[in-house]
């Protein structure tokens, strides 16, 4: 049974808490990115799990057993580091079966496995050489071949591909999430790029300040973000967030003012529940933005300042009321002059409604 | 393997930096272009940055200044066309913007003075026939290299004692080797009061080579000696460490070789604590045997390091004369043939008879260093 | 939020830095680590010890190692009274050697072995910098032959170069006065000074400098206010390992010091000649535990440092 489950994890080193009180569970054959911008605390939790640090309080436990104390080579786990480890006196081909020793096996059946997971990985051409002689990319998937190399219970991996170029990164992803679909072992992946997490997490756990601030699919964090924070850290263009007075609001219909000017918004019915005459906090994203023609009660007036064509699509950066800043991304085909007033109706899928505590208001 | 480790290949940019910069200079301001350098002076045209010719003039006139003049004439002769040679170099780099040269000229002609010169100096006296108290000098040509290497007398005398140098080099150095490879793996980790205990073990290295002979022979000493109280408690007997050859070279080695071990450790802790962290870390993830992970992870971190440590201390072990002089005055069969040389050249007076042995003494010393830094060439290139 | 802050371990609390790839260890590693250092240390101990007994307690059988009995658990035979004496009469008592009166004159020496060797450290410091800085910045043709040749003068055998030094000073007339010994002692420091230095500057970042030349600084203002500034830590790790091998070295100062210019070695080498019972040991027990103090001192105090330069600057930190 290959799973990980945490319960009430915390680390803190002196007075400073790099973890606290993180819940997860992974279940077997399951992706979760720890997602977070750096210094959140999700290498920390990595290490603990990997026990390569020592939890302060709560439990670590994998494949059902209570590991707290067990150091690192007693859990068996397999880990590909930030910066790979890679053995640098050992060539490529002694460095995968690295792992295999504990395993007492021939030599034959070790060199054996060495050639299966080195065909998977396209490693056979360079097992005779040093680490030193391969590229960053190679050395990536020697990092990758010595943890699949044995039957671990679980995979742990610290930001795998942050030493990747951009294309070497999208190879290497799904190679990766191609390798790992085949093992079915719960898997922990650290990043701090948002794309990584996204596209190779069956859920990601979005981390701030060592707390876990919400998991969710890769669909729910951008759907359905929990908070204020996450809502502002997944996606790019980034959300735009601004701070708005609550009038009144039922059956899905909220009016507001936002700088002065009214607004009517379409919204979840859950807004109801707020006490009237709240501050709130509105987010919207910038493809949830839609230019119409003329002014309506729903709509935000706009003036563009800055105009950025990202190819297929277009960003414009908007001054709205208040001088807030909006971004908004709008078809290639649709021109728009610095200057020009533009009316924006929101998306009512896109848009959501956060409290004055920064929590999203949801049925 | 010193060499190509330690020397570094960053500086190689920065003549293209300045050129592009002097560019920059013409491009965008109007400034005047920098001078540029005039050529090399003619080789015969009395120029004052004319080096080739200078260095020339200098070696005939001082050819000819050695020959005729008295030896404190002929010295300042010599030295003054050095100096007229040096200024004509410092001339040079300067009309040519060659700071490189001009920041290195001091100490260039520091260790040509005090190094190369005098070195070569013995070698030219190695072929004369001089003793420093008579004013009598002689040219005889290899006349004492052939007496240090077969003359029955002075012969197996030399050989006898570069074997006890062998002896010492032996033991010394793998004492050294073998304690500080140990303190050092006591050492590397971190632990409290560490730096404490560090500076207790690193204190032998910084006393002076006298207070360890001179205390060394009061622990040695047969009455009161505490090394000696302790030997003659165990085995019941009189037993004095410095009266036989065993028991004097293994005072010495054992004097040494606690002296010199913690810079052994020094070296080898520098090379245990720059093995990376995640080593270990991926290592115990993959549960690889603390052995296995010694010998394929620490071991090639320090193994240039030992190489480093191992050579220095083979020369040092090499050049082994002042505790030998402080503990036994070479008596007991310890005459090293560092202090034998010293002995000869300094007590006897026979200096050129010293030069030749000494150049000797150096030709195996260049000898064993060539072959070390061979065979660490060869590992390197293996590994 | 208290209770999960845990403790801090106590050597970080005594303001312990970690060092980076080492694990750590307990006190019981500390109990085992204490146990070796002291048979180490033991000797320097015996030495320290020696300098607060008096002569008769010096040539005790069996040895007395304890000052004070512990309120009577050990036998009066193996305790001492201890007595500053010895350190008092340093610097004031004539003592003999082998029958005749000496005046000790160890203010002198003491003052010799400060002044030779911090005036050839110095010097070696500025000239070696400089070359450094040259070796560093404006590479030579064959630059890594030079630097090679450099560091072998460091390690020829002594008596190769000191016979002809010898002569050479008698030549010129400094043989014994502290030009001459300063001088050989410069070039004795040179070799590692600049490998040192040269690796301090190798690690300089060479954007800054080339930033300042753009700005349009002079090659010598880069050098004072860029570059100088930013190796201070490794201009003082040079000067405290060029201290600690000049402080003690003595072949050298054996062979070209006179009565004069005595550096602490010699003359302790000579105060000992005699040998057995009638050397002083407690005063050279005395002397040696005050020529240590220095150097312990700076040693403890800069004991990162001392790692590049058993290294010749070859391993950072």
């Amino acid at each position: 049974m290959s799973t990980i489950e945490l319960r009430k994890l915390t680390k803190a080193f002196g007075s400073f808490v790099a973890v606290r009180d993180a819940d997860l569970s992974v279940s077997a054959g399951e992706v979760v990115c720890l997602l977070g911008p750096s210094g959140c605390g999700k290498t920390t939790m990595l290490r603990m799990i990997a026990g390569l640090e020592r939890a302060t309080a709560g439990d670590v436990i994998i494949g059902g057993k209570r590991m707290n104390e067990l150091p690192a080579d007693q859990r068996n786990i397999a880990m590909v580091f930030q910066f790979y480890a890679l053995y640098p006196a050992l060539t490529v081909g002694q460095n995968i079966a690295m792992p295999l020793h504990y395993e007492k096996l021939s030599p034959a059946d070790s060199s054996a496995r060495v050639k299966r997971v080195a065909d998977i990985l396209h490693l056979t051409t360079v097992l005779d050489r040093l680490p030193g002689q391969i590229s960053e990319g190679e050395k990536q998937r020697v990092a990758v071949a010595r943890a699949i190399v044995r039957d671990p219970n679980c995979f742990l991996f610290d930001e795998p591909l942050s030493r990747l170029d951009v294309e070497l990164r999208h190879t290497m992803r799904s190679q990766i999430k191609e390798v790992l679909q085949g093992l079915s072992k719960a898997t922990v992946i650290v990043t701090h790029d948002q794309l990584e997490a996204l596209t190779m997490a069956d859920r990601i756990a979005i981390m701030r300040d060592g707390s876990i601030e919400q998991v969710s699919t890769p669909h729910g964090v951008f759907a359905r973000p929990a908070n204020v924070f996450v809502a502002s850290f997944i996606g790019t263009p980034q959300m735009n967030l601004f701070e708005a007075d609550l009038k009144a609001s039922a059956g899905g219909t909220a009016d507001v003012t936002f700088g002065g000017a009214p607004l009517r918004l379409q919204t979840d019915p859950a807004v109801g529940r707020l006490a009237p005459a709240s501050k709130v906090t509105i987010g919207v994203r910038p493809r949830g933005l839609t230019p119409v023609s003329l002014a309506a009660p729903d709509t935000i007036t706009t003036a563009a300042e800055l105009i950025e064509p990202m190819g297929a699509e277009t960003l414009i950066h908007v001054r709205g009321p208040n001088k807030s800043d909006l971004r908004v991304v709008v078809p290639r085909e649709k021109r728009v002059a610095i200057g020009e007033a533009l009316h924006l109706r929101c998306d009512p899928r896109q848009t959501h409604v956060f409290d004055a505590q920064g929590q999203a208001v949801r049925t | 393997m010193c060499r190509s480790a330690c020397v570094g290949l960053r500086a190689k940019g920065n003549n293209a930096t300045a050129d592009f910069l002097g560019m920059l200079h013409m491009t965008t301001t109007a400034l005047p272009p920098p001078p540029t350098a005039p050529d090399a002076p003619a080789f015969l045209t009395p120029a004052l940055d004319n080096w080739r010719g200078a260095i020339a003039a200098a070696l005939v006139l001082s050819v000819i200044a050695i020959a005729a003049l008295p030896a404190a004439a002929a010295f300042w002769t010599v030295g003054a066309l050095v100096a007229l040679v040096a200024a004509t170099f410092v001339v040079n780099a300067f009309r040519r913007h060659y700071y490189g040269g001009l920041l290195v000229a001091p100490a260039i002609a520091m260790l040509f003075v005090m190094n190369i010169f005098p070195l070569l100096w013995s070698l030219g006296l190695s072929f004369f026939a001089y003793q420093s108290n008579r004013q009598t000098m002689k040219f005889v040509g290899l006349h004492n290299y052939i007496q240090a290497l077969t003359s029955d007398i002075k012969a197996p005398e030399n050989w006898a004692n570069l074997q006890t140098t062998a002896v010492f080099v032996v033991c010394t150095v793998a004492a050294q080797m073998l304690v500080g490879f140990l303190l050092a793996l006591l050492f590397a980790k971190q632990f409290p009061l560490r730096r404490y205990l560090l500076i207790l073990v690193l204190t032998p290295m910084m006393l002076s080579v006298v207070a360890v002979g001179v205390f060394y022979t009061y622990y040695y000493d047969p009455t009161f000696g505490l090394v000696s109280q302790v030997v003659n408690r165990m085995c019941g007997c009189q037993y004095v460490l410095m009266s036989n050859r065993a028991g004097a070279i293994g005072g010495i080695v054992f004097a040494d070789a606690w002296m010199w071990s913690p810079f052994v450790m020094l070296l080898v802790l520098a090379g245990l604590v720059s093995v990376p962290k995640y080593l270990y870390e991926a290592a115990s993830i993959d549960r690889v045997s603390s052995w296995r992970s010694f010998w394929t992870i620490t071991f090639p971190y320090i193994r240039g390091l030992l190489m480093l440590a191992l050579l220095f201390r083979t020369i040092e072990a090499f050049k082994l004369a002042d505790l030998v002089i402080l503990l036994t005055k070479g008596g007991n069969g310890t005459m090293t043939i560092s202090y034998h040389v010293l002995r000869i050249a300094q007590e006897q007076n026979k200096t050129s008879e010293g030069a030749a042995l000494s150049y000797l003494l150096l030709f195996v010393v260049i000898v064993l260093t060539n072959l070390y830094l061979y065979v660490a060439n060869r590992r390197s290139q293996e590994a | 939020m208290a209770d999960i802050i845990t403790k801090t371990p106590i050597w970080e609390k005594l303001g312990f830095r970690k060092a980076s790839g080492v694990s750590e260890a307990g006190w019981g590693h500390t109990a085992l680590a204490a146990i070796v250092s002291l048979i180490y240390f033991f000797p320097v101990l015996v030495i320290i010890i020696t300098s607060f007994k008096l002569q008769t307690d010096a040539l005790a059988v069996p040895a007395k190692l304890f000052p004070t009995s512990l309120f009577g658990l050990l036998p009066e035979s193996m305790t001492f009274k201890p007595t500053l004496e010895n350190f008092t009469s340093v610097f004031s008592r004539a003592f003999t050697n082998g029958g005749a009166v000496e005046n000790t004159g160890f203010d002198r020496f003491f003052f010799n072995s400060l002044f030779i060797a911090g005036t050839s450290v110095l010097l070696a410091l500025v000239i070696g910098t400089l070359a450094a800085f040259g070796f560093s910045r404006y590479p030579l043709k064959g630059n890594d032959t030079y630097l090679f040749i450099i560091l072998t003068t460091r390690m020829l055998p002594a008596v190769v170069v000191i016979i002809p030094v010898m002569l050479m000073l008698r030549v010129v007339g400094l043989s014994g006065s502290y030009l001459g010994i300063i001088l050989l002692y410069t070039a004795f420091n040179l070799p590692f000074t600049i490998w040192m230095m040269k690796s301090f500057f190798d690690e300089l970042s060479p954007d800054v400098e080339d930033a300042a030349r753009i700005d349009g600084s002079s090659d010598r203002r880069v050098f004072f206010k860029i570059c100088l500034p930013q190796v201070l830590a490794g201009l003082a790790a040079t000067f405290v390992f060029g201290i600690i091998l000049t402080w003690n070295e003595f072949l050298f100062a054996l062979l070209l010091s006179s009565v004069d210019t005595r550096t602490v070695p010699v003359a302790m080498s000579q105060a000992v000649s005699g040998g057995g019972i009638g050397v002083l040991w407690g005063l050279l027990a005395a002397i040696e535990t005050l020529f240590l103090i220095p150097v312990f001192l700076v040693t403890f105090f800069m004991q990162n440092q001392l790692l590049r330069g058993v290294t010749f600057g070859t391993v950072k930190r």
